[in-house]
């Protein structure tokens, strides 16, 4: 027999689950118009926008299944069990919720890689040359083959990283859980009780974020980390050495080509900088030694010009003391008289 | 023992139906909205070279401080976080307390900047934008704003360049890269960062705000946007929201070298504050700063614990050292409602009473 409520929730989880997907390909498929991704986003923009979409979606399949599930049962009888139904399991929509990080970033990495790792897999991962340790190489292709083992050691170490930081990963997510329970504990009065799908949800983010804290300052997390970046780069770096070797037999400028040239250009430009500031300073220094010469020659001047005076009033005084001293000068003034030089006369 | 979950069935559908609805209005307000603006408060180009802009802000009034205030943001993200909207401006709030605002923008580093240098940015750009200023103004020294990384690199500057700089006013600026509350610091600390310079070259910005969202990974990714969905039908709210993800999305890549000269002396050797740091070549000693400095942080702030901006108050060798503790985040010191009634009538007051 029909049982009407279930119906109900059936045929609304059916038009809620018709109305999201409209609205994520509202956005996906309309990225022009989309404010999280602009025209010409890169990789990690898309990576943004759908993580966003995967975690709102994963909050509206949560609730939906907490509905239909145990949420509305009251009183729970066991609300542990309860709260294990709603947040464990792998079918949870946040089962994933920080397992899902590390593979973003990671693909960030190494994303232009994942054809040729899949292309790899495919044809089996343990018959690449070096997957199971250096072997040596001869002949012609020596070089080549030794540049395979050595990616292909890389990627399995980058891979191994990966997954021991997937490990803490999900550490966190049980830790987690179990501070989940701790802080619910703490609402079991009447009055403290969470009585919303949105308030158990934030009290889930915070006790998720308090484990992932505590593991991400741990010293084991920090070296998992470090090995992960690390491993990552070290692929990286082969994945480029490869491509410049193809880039330089096609005769195509690679990107250390360019980098030599930038790094180069720069290094001129501080020269050019540094030499032109000793020039300013050469020319401030020789500035400051004209003007030191011509504040002294000011000052002499002012002396003399001080003293001038002081010496006419002391010429004067000592020849009107003394007339009989002066007659030649007081001839030579009289013929320097406006109006009486001898070119004038003439 | 009583259950702590109380959740009543037709609240849950009810909370289901009213994210739909939500969800379904936002569908046509996004699809509308255009990419939010910047406040862009009035402002004039006095300097540029290579990407760098030094822009002074030209307000509605006459500015009444007599010694000018540089701005010296980060290489991460845009400086326009200080001018992020009308009345979220900390620019906008700083020339209404009369203060002469300038601000560098250090533009969109490319492949042509990945040698750039920690002495080419602080000894190189910041200098000549500090003359610039300085010439303008015809003065000595002018005042300086140092904001979260650009707080550390104003730090070193004016160790090296005492004579240039009159006042120190530092924000979110870590000194103490070594707190054991210092997620960044700790992650950075087993990385190879010569490999990673090497293979990557200039740094993505994709890849720096990959790294920022994972030190918050729920919040930041998940919460924040179901956060998002109460107010898609508030066109206001959204337009704020998407401005904000405007800002923290729209940033630069950094210039391969100094990105490794940083990770290398700041993160992982510590050096500003155990006095071993050189750039370029000349040693930075946080005692020769004798200037007055006001040291501003965020009690909740995740990328730069306050107990890393604390540090500086040990290690400066100034006598007028002043503390200001904000109740808030890295962001909310700049745009939160509390921090434009705060922060900048604080910074206004503590300069005015050194001018």
């Amino acid at each position: 027999m029909a049982d009407p409520a279930s119906d109900f929730i059936r045929d609304y989880q059916t038009l809620a689950q018709q109305s999201w997907d409209a609205w994520a390909r509202q956005f996906q498929q309309q990225p022009a118009v989309n404010p999280f991704a602009p025209p010409a986003a890169p990789a990690v923009g898309n990576d943004t926008l759908e993580r966003t979409l995967a975690g709102l979606k994963g909050y509206f399949d949560w609730m939906q299944a907490a509905a239909a599930g145990g949420a509305a049962q009251q009183p729970a009888s066991d609300w542990r069990q309860q709260l294990q139904q709603m947040f464990g399991g792998a079918s949870q929509p946040f089962a994933q919720a920080f397992g899902g990080i590390d593979s973003a970033g990671a693909e960030g990495f190494v994303r232009q890689w994942q054809s040729w790792l899949q292309t790899v897999r495919h044809s089996g991962f343990g018959d690449l040359p070096g997957a199971h340790g250096p072997t040596p190489a001869f002949g012609l292709n020596r070089e080549q083959q030794m540049q395979q083992q050595a990616m292909a050691t890389a990627l399995l170490e980058s891979m191994q990283a990966t997954t021991r930081y997937q490990e803490l990963i999900q550490r966190t997510n049980a830790q987690g859980m179990q501070r989940l329970q701790e802080k619910l504990a703490q609402h079991a009065e009447p009055g403290r009780q969470i009585d919303s799908l949105k308030g158990l949800y934030d009290l889930w983010v915070d006790a998720s974020e308090e484990a992932y804290a505590e593991i991400a300052l741990s010293d084991e997390f920090r070296e998992v980390y470090g090995e992960m970046v690390n491993t990552q780069m070290r692929v990286r770096q082969l994945q480029q050495r490869q491509t410049e070797q193809l880039c330089q037999q096609m005769g195509v400028p690679t990107r250390s080509e360019v980098s030599s040239l930038g790094e180069r250009l720069q290094a001129l430009r501080r020269e050019f900088r540094a030499s032109r500031a000793g020039a300013s300073a050469g020319h401030a220094d020789e500035i400051m030694a004209l003007r030191r010469e011509l504040a002294a020659l000011k000052r002499q001047l002012a002396d003399g010009q001080a003293a001038a005076p002081a010496a006419r009033k002391t010429a004067s005084a000592k020849s009107a003391a003394v007339p009989k001293k002066a007659p030649a000068k007081a001839a030579r003034k009289l013929n320097a008289a406006p109006g009486t030089s001898p070119r004038k006369r003439k | 023992m009583q259950t702590p979950l109380r959740i009543d069935p037709a609240k849950v559908l009810a909370d289901i139906a009213t994210f739909q609805r939500k969800l379904a209005a936002g569908m046509g307000y996004l699809r509308d909205m255009r990419e939010p603006e910047y406040a862009n408060t009035p402002r004039e180009l006095v300097y540029s070279e290579d990407k760098l802009k030094v822009w002074h802000f030209t307000g509605h009034g006459k500015a009444t401080a007599k010694v000018p205030l540089l701005i010296v943001y980060a290489l991460v993200n845009t400086v326009w976080m200080t001018d992020l909207q009308a009345d979220r401006s900390m620019v906008r709030n700083l020339l209404e307390q009369g203060e002469d605002v300038y601000l560098i923008d250090w533009g969109y580093p490319d492949g042509a900047d990945r040698w750039l240098t920690l002495d080419d940015y602080i000894n190189g750009y910041l200098d000549r934008c500090v003359d610039v200023v300085r010439e303008r103004h015809d003065l000595d020294a002018i005042n300086l704003l140092g904001i979260c990384q650009g707080g550390a690199f104003s730090l070193c500057y004016t160790a090296l360049h005492p004579d240039k700089v009159k006042n120190l006013v530092t924000m979110v600026t870590p000194v103490d890269f070594h707190t054991s509350d210092n997620m960044l610091s700790h992650w950075c600390r087993s990385m190879d960062v010569d490999l990673f310079v090497d293979t990557m070259g200039n740094i993505p910005a994709g890849l720096m705000n990959y790294v920022y969202l994972t030190l918050k990974p729920l919040r930041l990714n998940q919460q924040k946007y179901i956060g998002m969905v109460d107010i898609l039908d508030n066109p206001a709210e959204l337009e704020n929201f998407l401005r904000m993800e405007r800002w923290i999305f729209d940033s630069p890549d950094q210039a391969g070298e100094a990105f490794r000269q940083f990770i290398k002396d700041f993160y992982q050797g510590n050096k500003l504050v155990k006095g071993t740091l050189e750039i370029g070549g000349r040693p930075v000693d946080l005692g020769m700063i004798t200037q007055p400095v006001l040291n501003i942080f965020a009690e909740q702030d995740h990328l730069v614990p306050p107990d890393a901006s604390r540090a500086l108050g040990k290690h400066v060798g100034t006598t007028d050292y002043t503390q200001l503790a904000f109740k808030g985040g890295h962001i909310g010191i700049y745009v939160s409602g509390r921090a434009q009634r705060e922060v900048p009538p604080a910074i206004h007051q503590w300069l005015r009473q050194r001018a």
